[in-house]
């Protein structure tokens, strides 16, 4: 009896990918230069496991992208679906005796049930690095100016840092008496630059008319530094979010003044990873990519569930999306390889001498079957 | 701060649906100094001025303004909630009101609070299964690509979910709304990259864009 086709030889799972050759070239240059960065601003590579306990992951926002299984122990272990748990375990563990700022960044695929839709995959090459514990004014420039240097190093043109601080929207909604439910749908409506829809997720709840108005503000507060002016002045009857703004406009002077002033933009509508993240975000935009390459920002609280409470900054950049983005500006230099053909069937001995020779000299050689 | 227009000479392009919404987005542009040359013809891609438009069916507006081949875009707010599309919804231009509904069979006695799997036929599957799960119902969702409204009549579903705008043709079906789902008008939704990395130019027109609305 002939033997059944079985599709599942020859297809490949929707959300993985494969990369062949050149692509696979190309994308370990990109690699390269990226981390070359992170090495040049004395952050330690880590290599962490491909897996961990799955409790390492906790989170509403990981744990249903989860991967997870069984163990031979009966413990439960996921696939790691970001690194920066990783990270923060390693940092309150094993180098708890490292003095802070402990500078780690990281290259590896990540794995998140996600189905394949504008740039996401499941496996996700990243790059990107953590600085854990030490002062926050100077972690949060160092990151930013990181990540625009990554950007020039790439040869990427335009790329923008769009900064925001969760401090500002959690601290206009904190003692309000909102519902969880109303809070996540102000939230993803400011999320959308929303103005009617931020007034609609309002409608009856008893907010004070200065922080509806404010929240419904959030929705233009894009641009450049001069909207930091204007939002301090809105925002001057909440302590929280007006201390949140100083904070941005801090860090806004720093960059300006160290030159990098042509590279950021200000968006206080930024109000993703809420429950994540505890100060700056921003994300990496670029034109000629519909979607950010790349984001990061301040996540003060996640350190102690690993029992070291420390203040932490980081970001990541994503493989893909950095390929696809220089692929869009205009193409990717394609590398120049002279490679040497050696082939001699009759007198393989003497052929292969002349390629071990040519190899010594650093020359690419193809051996045997040349003209194949 | 960043002016990222130098980096790309580009148009700006915009995504606009060919379907109902086309005459109102004429309207729009044209007011603002940009008539769209043959709007309504067989050529998918018109440029004007620093404009490039591109015109495409409705359910897949949001797609290209997400993926950022358009920069923006006009878009039904019903089918920004089908598309779940990581877009920026910056300003309601106020034209194509209409309501989505649930609607059935006049007399039919149909009540989904009563029933343990509603099936419901529509064109918006993501839509319709959310409302129902949010209410606790199992759904069963039939998709069709149009003439909804015979769906219940004929035994396919015991409801529809559909967009109204006069409810003529629900009445011409024999059909009545038991529930609405939520409004919808043209949204002018712009994609988050080119918000950012285009914002002067992207700026400029949501102003006059603004003004006009």
């Amino acid at each position: 009896m002939a033997p059944s086709f079985n599709p599942r030889l020859v297809q490949i799972p929707p959300g993985v990918q494969c990369f062949v050759g050149e692509e696979a070239r190309e994308r370990r240059a990109l690699e390269h230069v990226v981390t070359a960065v992170f090495e040049g601003w004395d952050y330690d590579e880590i290599i962490p496991p491909l897996y961990d306990y799955a409790d390492v992951f906790e989170g509403p926002a990981l744990a249903a992208k989860t991967y997870s299984f069984v163990g031979r122990d009966g413990s439960v272990l996921a696939l790691r679906p970001d690194f920066t748990s990783l990270l923060a375990k390693v940092a309150a563990g094993r180098l708890a005796e490292r003095k802070a700022p402990i500078r780690l960044y990281y290259a590896g695929e990540v794995l998140r049930y996600e189905l394949p839709k504008a740039g996401r995959q499941s496996e996700l090459y990243q790059m990107g690095l953590e600085r854990l514990g030490g002062a926050r004014e100077q972690g949060d420039v160092e990151v930013l100016a990181i990540a625009a240097e990554c950007l020039s190093a790439l040869g990427a043109r335009g790329a923008v840092l769009a900064l925001g601080h969760v401090g500002v929207f959690a601290g206009l909604v904190a003692g309000c008496a909102l519902d969880p439910a109303r809070v996540e749908r102000i939230r993803a409506e400011v999320e959308s630059k929303n103005a009617a829809g931020v007034r609609d997720a309002l409608g009856g709840a008893s907010v004070p008319e200065a922080v509806a108005e404010a929240l419904v503000r959030l929705t233009r507060l894009a641009g450049g530094k001069g909207v930091l002016d204007e939002a301090a002045k809105s925002f001057a009857f909440s302590s929280a979010a007006h201390a949140a703004v100083d904070e941005l406009r801090a860090t806004v002077a720093a960059l300006e003044e160290a030159g990098l002033a042509d590279r950021i933009a200000i968006d206080l509508g930024e109000v993703r990873g809420l429950d994540y993240y505890t100060g700056l975000v921003f994300r990496v935009y670029a034109p000629g990519l519909g979607f950010e390459v790349g984001g990061g920002g301040r996540y003060d609280s996640l350190l102690a569930r690993f029992g070291r409470p420390m203040p932490a900054v980081g970001f990541m950049l994503g493989l893909d999306r950095i390929a696809l983005l220089l692929q869009r500006q205009g193409g990717l230099p394609a590398s120049v390889r002279e490679t040497v053909a050696e082939d001699d069937a009759r007198d393989v001995g003497p052929a292969l001498r002349r390629a071990l020779e040519r190899r010594a000299s650093g020359k690419r050689v193809r051996f045997g079957n040349g003209n194949g | 701060m960043a002016e990222a227009a130098a980096a790309t000479k580009a148009p700006l392009t915009v995504a606009l649906s060919k379907g109902k919404l086309l005459s109102g987005s004429e309207g729009l542009f044209s007011r603002l100094g940009l008539p769209i040359p043959n709007g309504g013809g067989r050529r998918l891609v018109v440029e004007q001025g620093d404009a490039r438009f591109l015109f495409v069916k409705d359910m897949d507006v949001p797609t290209y303004v997400e993926y950022g081949v358009a920069d923006c875009g006009v878009a039904g707010r019903d089918v920004l909630l089908e598309s779940e599309s990581d877009v920026y919804e910056p300003l309601d231009l106020g034209f194509g009101r209409c309501r989505l509904v649930v609607a059935r069979l006049v007399g039919s006695g149909f009540d989904y609070h009563r029933a343990s799997t509603v099936r419901v036929a529509s064109k918006y599957p993501k839509v319709a299964t959310r409302f129902f799960l949010e209410r606790g119902v199992s759904v069963e969702v039939v998709k069709l690509a149009g003439s909804v409204e015979i769906a219940p009549g004929l035994g396919l579903a015991d409801c529809i979910v559909d967009v109204v705008e006069t409810g003529r043709t629900l009445v011409e079906n024999g059909l009545e709304v038991v529930a609405e789902v939520a409004t919808s008008s043209a949204r002018f939704i712009v994609n988050r990259a080119s918000f950012h990395a285009r914002r002067a130019e992207v700026a400029d027109l949501l102003a006059r864009l603004e003004g006009l609305a």
